[in-house]
């Protein structure tokens, strides 16, 4: 009983980042009804997770930061929820996020945007900004997110905390409400690469409702290394350009000598179709999300908006009213891509360039990288309003984040270091399905790179 | 002016699953609105699709047994636009890589014998809900229950040449789906459903004129005045001077009209990608021959193999084979009978009429029949009595020969107790006995039908005629 | 490569969209960028041979053909906007049926 009240007493005191969705009533009330219910054998026993709200709960309402799914409370819960409810955790709520989880900033959300936990003009990143805020505030040890581009390396990037987003079919998305199908995948925050490893473990695994996810076991956990021997790092060059941010290069720089201390093989390599990611990105993902927001019609759930006289009437009034410009935006720009005419120059050409993105990838790790270590983001978090007036100015935050989305591999974000305070991120991408080593990797950076020191 | 009709009939078959072709739930037909029904069919936020096996074995079913090329691997894609009954506002079909291409039906033609019209290729995809129009005011309302039944579709190509053979081209595809057991295809129940694409042109030309497709025809009566209303527009129109627009007509069976369907987007674009949610659809040589092999006796090898086993003829054949429970119950009865002719009237006669009038059941088992069939070879029963018998087994059941002692109708047969009858009516009918014998032969049918009077009918007859003839013919 | 503002009224009804009169030429630049910006891709060689790349599973899994429970803690009556008699009830369509 005391516990579940210390855990909504934290995640109220935070309340001026705007993260949390549940209101303070609703969160207390359902912490003491599943602190009583909850599995005292289970792994997570006990531990309150965050879950972004466009992940379906049954304890709380699902509305994906959007005005379209206002109050719906979900009657059916994701399997990722349902596995950490199964470990013992709690739900400790639901965190906002940019609306159906576009954006990089969490400014997009239809409940207002999300303060960083450090610096209140700034953001947290997005589109998991509420789950990274809430983590980074010390207000939960860890929440759920979801990755598209990058939703949640880059927000733990910018709140100084560790995100993960496992390899492409390896948590089932049953309940994650869909963005870009072939994109996404739930992903997990964490004060610790261990505290994220451990909820990322439990909430993986096969589903037979999710046919994209693969019939394997939950994620075996390694020890923590004593080393890095035997670790070969690759340093793509694509990723440190000439314009990086000095102190986010100097970050990165310290975190590479740390690890060829602990006695990695470090190496320069090449992914070239780097500078198509985000082009490609913006073609793929906006097309699969005009597909999937299409159910958002106002029929069978969600409120319904004023202007519906007529069947094309209700689906005008609820779509027009219920989505935010930047979902609209992203809906005309898939439908599109896809629309007769364009499906070749666009939809087509981006899928062929998405397989010599992955490409890339496979020719670097079947040469002997076991690897990638990049930066997360190319900035510290930046100011509130700063990127709204330039939809490609937002876009190019993602840089590094989408080639694993695109090649579904996947890869971690720890905070290496602080510029003027503000957090920065480091990027290790791994090889598909061996989510081990890549964390085995992340263990031996934690303990040697000072996350709040001055880069 | 000499017009040719060119059809082409596009069928949607729901497949014979319990479940529906991408979530758990029921497919049973007539429940409550709304109470068969999920996350996945419903389209709700979060919802994923998994696979059916059994309907993708069903589909594999229905396109080997219609010659075509099974794909290995083909994938299923979504075709986007907005109607209340569509929940996800896409329905999973496939596109530009189908299960399966390049069948051919052969069906026999009213107008030109046999038929072998193209499959063009045949795909899996779910169905969508019900849009009820009519039952509140100024509202549709929305049943999901058939939201995500498992579908082929089947497209033909443009083939036919006029409603009539459309007609018997859809009657033969049922006919054959019925038997492999995939579907009900029941028109009235709208687990076969059918759109036709119609296009006219003079006689001799070989290109293809624009076409119409017609919608709303819903039943197989329909189909061929759909057709002809449609053909006869279309000729009328080009014979004035107009020509014929590409758009969608819908049949009006009340009025026996065509009238165009107005819509605000006539040319849809459905914007089809493949289906981010589903992997591939693989199918192993093994699973395949499964299916293969799951596959029973075909309508049209069944028919020749009782026209050679059996000796019917063709009609005979046809009328004994249209549904594969006819065909079974004919087999069996041949069998049992030992008497392929006799049972192949019996069949299309009696138990044939029988079930019309009771839902399709035969009511009368095979051995039963093979039984009535005995009785009146081996002369116990008249061809009369034996239908009386077999009208009462259909109604009560029994055993035929207790049934006939029952109802007295069991011939005499003993030669001797036909011989006093014969002696009687013989002593009684001197004059005609003498007139017989001078030459007037047909008098035999009137001793016959006087022994049956004496008999009170229980004389076999065949019996009476021999014991007249033998003792007619000797002198006395 | 510009939209054009009836190009922009085309994609938003297939999206069934309203687009106001007021944002619609801003609407139009922003996507006449973002798709210029996307454009690049144009620099792949128009390669036949490229296959497309997809994450996942290399086949789709064969679900039991069996009647499951349906999973929702509560019924659409609980959940839709308009529910009467056991139906989804919405406006019919304005020009036809």
């Amino acid at each position: 009983m005391s516990d579940a009240k210390a855990v909504a007493d934290r995640l109220v005191k935070a309340k001026r980042l705007n993260a949390l969705l549940t209101p303070p009533k609703d969160l207390r009330k359902s912490l003491v009804m599943q602190d009583a219910a909850a599995r005292p054998t289970g792994v997570l026993y006990g531990m309150p997770v965050a879950v972004k709200d466009n992940i379906c709960t049954l304890e709380f309402t699902t509305s994906c930061g959007s005005r379209i799914l206002e109050g719906y409370r979900s009657p059916y819960e994701a399997t990722a929820v349902a596995k950490l409810k199964a470990a013992g955790a709690l739900i400790a709520g639901k965190t906002n996020c940019d609306e159906f989880a576009m954006g990089s900033s969490t400014e997009h959300s239809a409940y207002g945007r999300v303060l960083h936990p450090l610096d209140k003009t700034r953001v947290p990143g997005g589109s998991s900004g509420g789950s990274a805020a809430l983590v980074g505030a010390g207000a939960v040890p860890a929440a759920l997110g979801s990755e598209t581009g990058g939703s949640v390396r880059q927000p733990a990037a910018f709140c100084g905390v560790v995100g993960i987003k496992p390899t492409y079919g390896r948590v089932s998305r049953y309940g994650l409400v869909a963005f870009g199908s072939s994109l996404d995948q739930i992903g997990v925050f964490g004060r610790s690469v261990h505290d994220a490893a451990r909820v990322l473990s439990v909430i993986s695994g096969r589903d037979p409702r999710d046919s994209t996810c693969e019939d394997r076991d939950p994620l075996r956990l390694p020890t923590v290394p004593e080393s890095l021997q035997g670790f070969v790092i690759g340093l793509p060059k694509e990723y440190f350009p000439p314009e990086l941010d000095p102190a986010v290069r100097r970050a990165c720089d310290r975190a590479i000598r740390m690890m060829k201390e602990l006695g990695a093989a470090v190496r320069e390599v090449s992914l070239p179709h780097t500078p198509y990611a985000v082009p490609t990105y913006y073609v793929i993902a906006p097309a699969e999300a005009s597909s999937n927001l299409a159910r958002y019609d106002g029929v069978r759930y969600g409120p319904r908006f004023n202007g519906a006289t007529d069947l094309r009437g209700l689906y005008r009034a609820t779509r027009g009213q219920g989505f935010g410009a930047e979902v609209r935006r992203r809906i005309l720009i898939g439908t599109y891509v896809l629309s007769a005419g364009y499906y070749d120059a666009y939809y087509r050409r981006a899928q062929q360039m998405r397989a010599l993105i992955a490409q890339d990838f496979r020719n670097v790790f079947d040469r002997g990288v076991d690897l990638l270590f990049t930066p997360t983001v190319p900035t510290p978090a930046f100011k509130a309003g700063e990127k709204l007036a330039d939809p490609i100015a937002m876009y190019m935050s993602d840089i590094f984040t989408v080639t694993a989305n695109l090649a579904g591999l996947p890869a971690i974000s720890l905070p290496i270091g602080r510029v003027k305070g503000l957090p920065i991120g480091g990027q290790l991408i791994g090889q598909s399905f061996l989510e081990d080593e890549m964390i085995e990797a992340a263990y031996a950076l934690e303990r040697v790179v000072p996350p709040t020191d001055e880069a | 002016m000499s017009w040719e009709t060119v059809i082409g009939l596009e069928t949607h078959v729901q497949l014979r699953t319990r479940s529906k072709m991408f979530c758990g739930c029921s497919t049973a037909f007539g429940a409550p609105p709304n109470t068969q029904v999920c996350p996945v069919c419903l389209g709700l936020p979060g919802a994923l699709p998994a696979a059916n096996g059994a309907a993708i074995g069903l589909a594999v079913r229905g396109a080997l047994a219609l010659g075509c090329t099974v794909q290995p691997k083909s994938i299923f894609a979504r075709k986007n636009y907005f109607y209340p009954d569509l929940p996800k506002g896409y329905q999973i079909s496939q596109f530009d890589q189908p299960l399966a291409t390049n069948g051919t039906l052969s069906f026999v033609s009213p107008d030109r014998g046999i038929v072998n019209a193209t499959i063009v290729r045949l795909h899996l995809e779910e169905d969508a809900g019900k849009s009820i129009h009519d039952r509140f005011a100024k509202a549709t309302a929305v049943d999901l229950n058939r939201s995500g039944v498992p579908l082929i579709e089947i497209v033909g190509g443009p083939d036919l040449r006029s409603p009539a053979e459309a007609r018997a081209y859809l009657l033969t595809l049922k006919q054959l789906l019925e038997y492999i057991g995939i579907s009900d295809c029941d028109m009235e129940k709208g687990s076969l459903r059918v759109d036709a694409n119609v296009s006219v042109r003079r006689v001799g030309e070989t290109a293809l004129n624009t076409r119409t497709e017609v919608k709303n025809i819903n039943s197989f009566a329909f189909v061929e005045k759909a057709l002809t209303v449609e053909r006869d527009r279309q000729i009328a129109l080009v014979e004035s001077g107009g020509s014929v627009t590409q758009q969608t007509m819908l049949y009006d069976s009340r009025e026996n009209a065509v009238r165009p369907q107005r819509s605000k987007e006539e040319s849809h674009d459905y914007r089809y990608f493949p289906e981010p949610d589903l992997p591939p659809l693989v199918l192993t040589p093994e699973f395949v021959a499964e299916q293969q092999s799951e596959l029973p006796e075909l309508p049209s090898a069944k028919r020749d193999r009782f026209v050679a086993m059996y000796g019917l003829s063709r009609e005979h054949a046809a009328v004994v084979t249209a549904t594969r429970a006819v065909a079974d119950y004919y087999e069996t009865v041949a069998k049992t009978s030992a008497e392929p002719q006799a049972a192949a009237n019996w069949v299309m006669t009696e138990a044939l009429a029988d079930a019309k009038d009771h839902n399709d059941q035969l009511r009368v088992s095979p051995a039963a029949l093979a039984q009535i069939i005995g009785l009146v070879k081996g002369g116990t029963l008249s061809h009369q009595a034996a239908k009386r018998v077999f009208a009462e087994v259909a109604a009560k059941g029994g055993d035929p020969r207790s049934v006939a002692e029952s109802l007295g109708v069991i011939q005499v047969g003993d030669t001797n107790v036909v011989a006093g009858w014969v002696t009687d009516v013989l002593g009684a009918h001197a004059p005609e006995v003498g007139r017989y014998k001078n030459g007037e032969t047909k008098l035999m049918a009137f001793f016959v039908g006087q022994v049956m009077r004496a008999s009170k009918g229980k004389a076999d007859p065949k019996l009476a005629q021999r014991v007249l003839e033998e003792k007619l013919a000797s002198p006395s | 490569m510009s939209v054009s503002r009836e190009e922009v009224l085309r994609i938003a009804q297939l999206a069934e969209l309203d687009v106001d009169d007021e944002t619609l030429p801003t609407l139009a630049d922003q996507m006449s960028r973002i798709l210029d910006y996307v454009a690049q891709l144009s620099a792949v060689p128009a390669n036949g041979t490229v296959k497309v790349f997809v994450p996942g599973p290399d086949a789709i899994r064969f679900r039991a053909d069996e009647v499951t429970p349906s999973g929702l803690a509560f019924g659409p009556d609980e959940f839709a906007p308009d529910f009467k008699e056991g139906f989804f009830v919405v406006p019919k369509l304005g020009q036809f049926e």
